[in-house]
């Protein structure tokens, strides 16, 4: 769950560091090695903990057993590393995994390999290669809601999360400006089809309605949980596995909206320039047949997996919460990164300035 | 600078001692045993002056050399609001921490010897219970659900007001944090009037009020200066309090720092808000230097 966490934020600080960073590699660390071809290891960046666990046993573990490549992995995942190490030329991981957002900027910016040529498309599902990368897994923003602070009618959608007079009551959303606008512009009755690029102007006109409900802009996510779960707001704007657990487990009846919801994805990518790219490529395609786990590691990161084959493997509860399932994905919008690509800096400026204004 | 230190101190007491701070601080440099303060001056270079003076450089220098930075910050708007909340808000709490410091010192440095150790013992235990956990526990009292609500709302304030997340639940929540610094700068000057004073104001016919308020007060003052600068300046840096549990719209400067690093990653802007903030409690220590003596905040 980590993996969503103001990586875009993440990504433009960590673009935008490194230059400063680049300085900094004369003090790199002993166990990163100069660039050299080793056949039997493949490093990967994740984001530790639980997903790394799941990792390990149901994408990693399949693909050591079939071709005796280790696996060893680097913590947490930085956007950072993946433009310093291409510039140093020294690797600290060889494979990584990117949001829509940041994988349109690294691919922009010449930091990830292309993918052409390097794994076979027809043979994935439509869509599974995006930006030079392989998504393969995903979770949704959508509105979660408590049920007794709207007695007269339930809000359905964006446009009643802006609705101040229909829905008085206190609001939170994620500091994350790419996917606030997404929110706002959805609000504004913009159909999805036309969200992306953004209508900058629109937006920001439509946030301004909103300000004064907005009690507090999360940043964390289990912050987010909290807000909810002590009806620190009526509405919030969530990551869909928090929102699904808080329902399960709270006192007061939550109910959670999927219409509108906004999914972002994560996708493999191969750092440019690294020696052991064939190899990370068969990790990679590994990853994306490898339906069973996938199916499984979904069911402990609780997101939703992107090959279809995978919901075969999956239990009945997991599969419903999936956002990826075809009831949710058939009402959900999915966030295109490259459309923003031209915006990114523009959104994060002007969303600071709005927001402290 | 010579002239500033053979000034009176506030309480009308010449200072002993002629020479300024800094002539006396360098001779001391000198003639003092090299080797006592070299670790602490060494420690203080390396992660607290070479750190520095990389912020005030990274101002100057990011993303272009120049002082493009300081012209963009005094010519915004915003920036400056955000400096005036900031001052507003920092002199706001050291209004109400000397309202409510000012008689805990007062009756902790009284006759009441016992009362006065209980006072200052439960002023330290709050003064030594960790700042998150302060800030967690005002989260908690202030939340829609906590106790506060409830109590409001048993006192038939329907619906209850709730203070997370306004600037006037952090600046309740400040001024908390900062009573405990008021009461010990207040605190320490008390303890020295000599009560003999006020009895000998009394006897020669003034009501106790006017004892107060013509003796006791004036020889209070340097301690409330003391704690008013020291809780001032220490509130004009406040960061985890304002950005936990204070207002989205009405930010305090260091958030608005936070912010450029953590959102926007303009190190060049956040360098330059820094500098002009740690400008502005300089400012704030040379006129107490001037006035005062610098020295005075430590020594009593």
């Amino acid at each position: 769950m980590s993996d969503r966490e103001s990586k875009f934020e993440l990504s433009r600080r960590h673009f935008l560091g490194a230059s400063l960073a680049g300085t900094a590699v004369a003090a790199l660390p002993p166990f990163m090695r100069k660039a050299q071809a080793d056949d039997n290891v493949l490093y990967v960046n994740t984001w530790g903990g639980n997903w790394e666990k799941a990792a390990q046993e149901f994408l990693f573990a399949p693909f050591t057993h079939d071709t005796g490549i280790q696996i060893r992995t680097v913590s947490p995942i930085s956007f950072a590393k993946l433009a310093t190490q291409a510039r140093s030329g020294q690797y600290e991981f060889d494979v990584t995994t990117l949001g829509l957002a940041e994988i349109a900027r690294a691919n922009a910016a010449n930091l990830i390999k292309p993918a052409q040529g390097n794994i076979d498309e027809s043979k994935l599902w439509p869509g599974a290669v995006y930006a030079n990368g392989v998504a393969t897994h995903a979770f949704a923003n959508l509105i979660a809601y408590h049920k007794n602070s709207f007695p007269n009618g339930h809000p359905h959608n964006w446009a009643d999360f802006w609705d101040l007079q229909t829905f008085p009551g206190s609001r939170s959303l994620q500091r994350y400006p790419v996917r606030v606008l997404a929110f706002a512009l959805m609000a504004d009755g913009v159909p999805p089809e036309q969200l992306f690029p953004y209508d900058l102007d629109r937006a920001f006109a439509a946030l301004d309605r909103i300000k004064p409900a907005i009690r507090v802009w999360w940043t964390q996510g289990p912050q987010s949980q909290q807000l909810l779960r002590d009806t620190e707001v009526d509405m919030i704007g969530i990551w869909n596995d928090y929102a699904t657990n808080i329902q399960e487990s709270s006192e007061q009846p939550v109910e959670v909206i999927w219409d509108q919801a906004l999914i972002d994805k994560s996708c493999w990518v191969v750092a440019k320039g690294t020696p052991r790219a064939h190899n990370a490529w068969r990790l990679i395609e590994s990853i994306a047949h490898n339906a069973e786990g996938m199916a499984k590691f979904c069911a402990v990161d609780e997101s939703g997996p992107l090959n279809p084959e995978a919901f075969a493997h999956m239990d009945a509860k997991s599969a419903a919460n999936a956002p990826t399932n075809q009831a949710h994905l058939s009402k959900a919008v999915v966030l295109d990164g490259v459309a923003l690509l031209p915006q990114l800096d523009e959104i994060a400026a002007r969303f600071d300035r709005w927001i402290s204004s | 600078m010579n002239e500033t230190s053979s000034l009176q101190g506030a309480d009308g007491v010449p200072r002993p001692g002629g020479t300024t701070a800094a002539a006396g601080l360098l001779r001391a440099l000198l003639k003092g045993p090299l080797p006592l303060y070299l670790p602490a001056a060494l420690f203080l270079l390396a992660f607290f002056i070479v750190p520095l003076g990389y912020v005030v450089v990274m101002s100057l220098t990011e993303p272009r050399p120049g002082l493009g930075n300081f012209t963009a910050l005094l010519g915004s708007r915003h920036f400056l609001m955000v400096l005036l909340q900031t001052l507003q808000t920092a002199a706001l709490v050291t209004v109400c921490a000397l309202l409510l410091g000012y008689p805990l010192a007062y009756v902790a440095a009284g006759p009441a010897r016992r009362l006065g150790g209980v006072l200052l013992g439960v002023i330290a235990l709050s003064f030594w219970t960790s700042f998150l956990v302060r800030t967690y526990a005002w989260m908690v009292i202030f939340g829609r659900q906590g106790p506060l609500s409830h109590w409001l709302a048993s006192l038939g304030w329907r619906p209850p007001p709730s203070l997370l997340f306004t600037s006037t639940g952090a600046t309740v929540a400040m001024t908390h944090a900062m009573v405990p610094f008021m009461v010990m700068a207040v605190y320490a000057v008390m303890k020295r009037i000599d009560e003999r004073y006020v009895r000998a104001a009394q006897s020669l016919g003034a009501h106790p009020l006017r004892a107060f308020a013509l003796v006791y007060l004036p020889l209070s003052l340097p301690g409330v200066v003391n704690g008013c600068t020291l809780v001032f300046i220490t509130t004009l840096g406040f960061y985890v309090m304002p950005v936990l549990l204070g207002s989205p719209n009405q930010q305090m400067i260091s958030g608005v720092i936070g912010d450029q690093i953590e959102q926007v990653l303009d190190f060049g802007a956040a360098s330059a808000m820094s500098v002009i903030l740690l400008l502005v409690v300089l400012a704030l220590f040379w006129l107490y230097h001037r006035f005062v003596g610098l020295d005075r905040l430590w020594s009593r």
